[in-house]
């Protein structure tokens, strides 16, 4: 119990221990988790690893089989969905179509029982805050996806939760719009000084919304970090994978002495910081954006262009590996130089500082 | 052949008030016209058609003999029970049918809808032999010790309304089912998250979305009880005379059409009355 003490005094929400299991099937496994007031923390993660899971608990909308979770101090475990003060932003939104944009908006300040004349104002401050006083008496129904996400935020926030939840909230909107609404709920967001739980399988919006990043797997949190570590300084291969793209290359540790590590891949030897034995099998990395063409920087290896992707702001080159399996060769840079293309053999430096080494799986 | 023959005529159809495609119910109208329409209108003719020429006399005996007025009234009170019971039975199970997964659904399909497949007389003749005096329910409570000597249970109400709502169950369940599969069923959630009580949930929530399959529910099972005949007959025989029982003696025993067509006659206005109420309100309901 003192670790859960410890854990409560460090979050706002605190997971401790979290199980859940369906059938046979161990969708959170001993999971724990403390988001500060104010924090916003994306649970990343592919489909089934858990995270809507642990979302649910949060929400009440489920009981976790082991662990504790508590708010604002308060163990809520066993606290059914509505006594929990704690907000949902759903997929898809979820509003309920026989109301109108405010009824919607009304809806849990009558379900506490907030007299008309207090909630009135509530709810048109609600409406201004996700500029939607002019749709008010409209049906949900005839609103623009966008439009349906900010009804289901000002829904959410009006009967002021402790915490608020959202499940892929920007899954239902197309890219473009997608990009705005994140910059924009996030911002609201702060503004309302809400802690926040985003759930995500999309790594690119969870570093843009989010002030720290659960990446999950198989039930269980991989790493718990800031963007600028989570993608610079990826605790796994996992996490490597599942956040940005990166160079990676299978070898053998032949040296190592002083933190410094050799290692033999396939396209030569590359040197990085790390700590292996000799003989060890590992995996070396390097995220797209660290590599140059030429022979600017200590690591140097020789490879084919097998493709070129043009991206506007910046050009990948993916490289032919000698080797079938978990190698992969990605590059990103600011312009394509002149004559690269498909075939051209091409040299690629990048800093031992910047190459990461991990246990071969 | 030239270029501008292959392209797409550059004149637009002149727009028609009618679709073509509305001509496809002609057929479908023409024999509705010959079977139901003709016979409908020889019905109302017959309702005032007395031994003399022109005579309400048949409305004058069904609206104001007691007998009669009676008949309509158990009519109405066999309608109202098998519905209210019809819909309590039905509006669970309508839920649990939507909600149910895989090998559970086809389960509880088969549950709702066989019964649709066995002929009403079947049914009743089935209940028949489950109530008797010396029947199936009789006889396990005799040999159970729960009874000393079998009860009469069946020419009792409470017989009628078990078997009346046992025949028309499904058409309960199916208009329910068919709105409610069709509800989010995140949106309880949801409002669970919002603060909302179970009850809160289910009055705001949950019921108003599932009206429209309920009055269409009750609007069905209504018109189906009201004018039910089999089931009566069989369970209950003439000590609970139902419109149609009347409407079928007064035209095969006693050979007196007028007082049939003119039973027959209430007994269609009572049905368009409760079916055109049900659409106006499921129009109104739906409007949103």
């Amino acid at each position: 119990m003192t670790g859960m003490a410890a854990l409560q005094q460090a979050g706002h929400l605190t997971v401790a221990g979290a199980s859940k299991r369906f059938g046979a099937a161990l969708v959170l496994d001993d999971l724990s988790l403390a988001v500060a007031k104010g924090e916003f923390v994306s649970l990343l993660g592919p489909s089934g690893c858990g995270k809507t899971t642990l979302l649910r608990c949060i929400a009440g909308l489920l009981r976790p089989d082991a662990g504790h979770i508590s708010v604002a101090g308060r163990d809520i475990t066993t606290l059914p969905a509505h006594r929990r003060n704690v907000g949902v932003v759903f997929q898809n939104y979820a509003l309920f179509p026989h109301l109108t944009v405010a009824e919607n908006i009304a809806f849990g300040l009558r379900a506490q029982g907030v007299s008309k004349s207090e909630s009135a104002p509530r709810v048109a401050e609600a409406l201004a805050l996700v500029r939607m006083t002019e749709h008010a008496g409209k049906p949900v129904t005839a609103l623009s996806g966008g439009q349906q996400q900010r009804v289901a935020v000002a829904r959410a926030l009006v009967v002021r939760p402790s915490l608020l939840l959202l499940d892929e909230p920007f899954s239902a909107l197309d890219r473009k719009l997608r990009e705005t609404m994140q910059v924009e709920l996030k911002h609201l967001l702060r503004e309302v000084g809400i802690t926040a739980i985003f759930v995500t399988h999309d790594q690119e919006e969870a570093l843009v919304v989010s002030d720290r990043i659960a990446v999950m797997n198989a039930g269980r949190i991989e790493q718990l970090a800031d963007p600028a570590t989570l993608y610079g300084r990826p605790a796994s291969l996992y996490v490597l994978d599942f956040v940005g793209q990166s160079t990676r290359l299978a070898g053998q540790v032949t040296e190592a002495a002083g933190g410094m590590l050799a290692v033999q891949t396939a396209l030569g030897p590359v040197r990085a910081p790390g700590q292996f034995a000799p003989g060890s099998r590992v995996v070396v990395a390097v995220r797209p954006e660290a590599v140059v063409l030429g022979e600017a920087a200590e690591n140097r290896i020789a490879a084919r262009v097998r493709e070129v992707s043009f991206l506007g702001s910046r050009t990948q080159l993916h490289l032919d590996l000698p080797e079938e399996g978990e190698d992969r060769g990605v590059v990103e840079l600011p312009r394509l130089p002149e004559g690269i293309g498909p075939g051209s053999a091409v040299t690629l430096a990048f800093r031992e500082a910047d190459t990461m080494v991990f246990p071969a799986p | 052949m030239s270029a501008t023959a292959l392209a797409a005529p550059a004149t637009p159809a002149p727009a028609r008030r009618l679709d073509p495609l509305a001509l496809l119910a002609l057929p479908g109208l023409a024999f509705l016209g010959v079977v139901f329409l003709l016979p409908l209108l020889l019905l109302l003719w017959s309702s005032i058609r007395g031994a003399e020429g022109f005579s309400l006399q048949g409305y004058v005996r069904v609206l104001g003999d007691p007998y009669y007025v009676g008949v309509i009234g158990a009519s109405l009170q066999l309608g109202l029970v098998t519905t209210l019971g019809a819909l309590l039975l039905g509006y669970p199970a309508a839920f649990a049918l939507a909600r149910a997964k895989g090998g559970w659904q086809v389960l509880l399909f088969a549950l709702v809808f066989l019964p649709l497949t066995v002929s009403i007389i079947v049914k009743s003749f089935g209940w028949g032999i489950v109530l008797r005096r010396d029947g199936i329910l009789n006889w396990a409570m005799l040999n159970l010790g729960l009874i000393e000597r079998p009860v009469r249970m069946i020419f009792t109400e409470g017989a009628l309304y078990a078997g009346m709502i046992n025949v028309f169950l499904p058409f309960m369940v199916l208009p329910i089912y068919s709105v409610v599969r069709m509800m989010d069923p995140r949106l309880p959630d949801a409002a669970a998250t919002l603060g909302a009580s179970p009850w809160f949930r289910f009055t705001r929530v949950t019921l108003p979305l599932s009206l429209p399959g309920v009055v269409a529910g009750v609007s069905l099972v209504f018109s189906l009880a009201v004018a039910a005949y089999v089931t009566p007959s069989l369970l209950m025989g003439d000590r609970y005379m139902t419109m149609s029982m009347v409407m079928a003696k007064a035209f095969l025993n006693l050979r007196d059409w007028q007082l049939g067509a003119a039973m027959a006659a209430v007994l269609l206005a009572v049905a368009a009355f409760v079916v055109v109420g049900a659409s106006v309100l499921q129009r109104r309901l739906g409007g949103r």
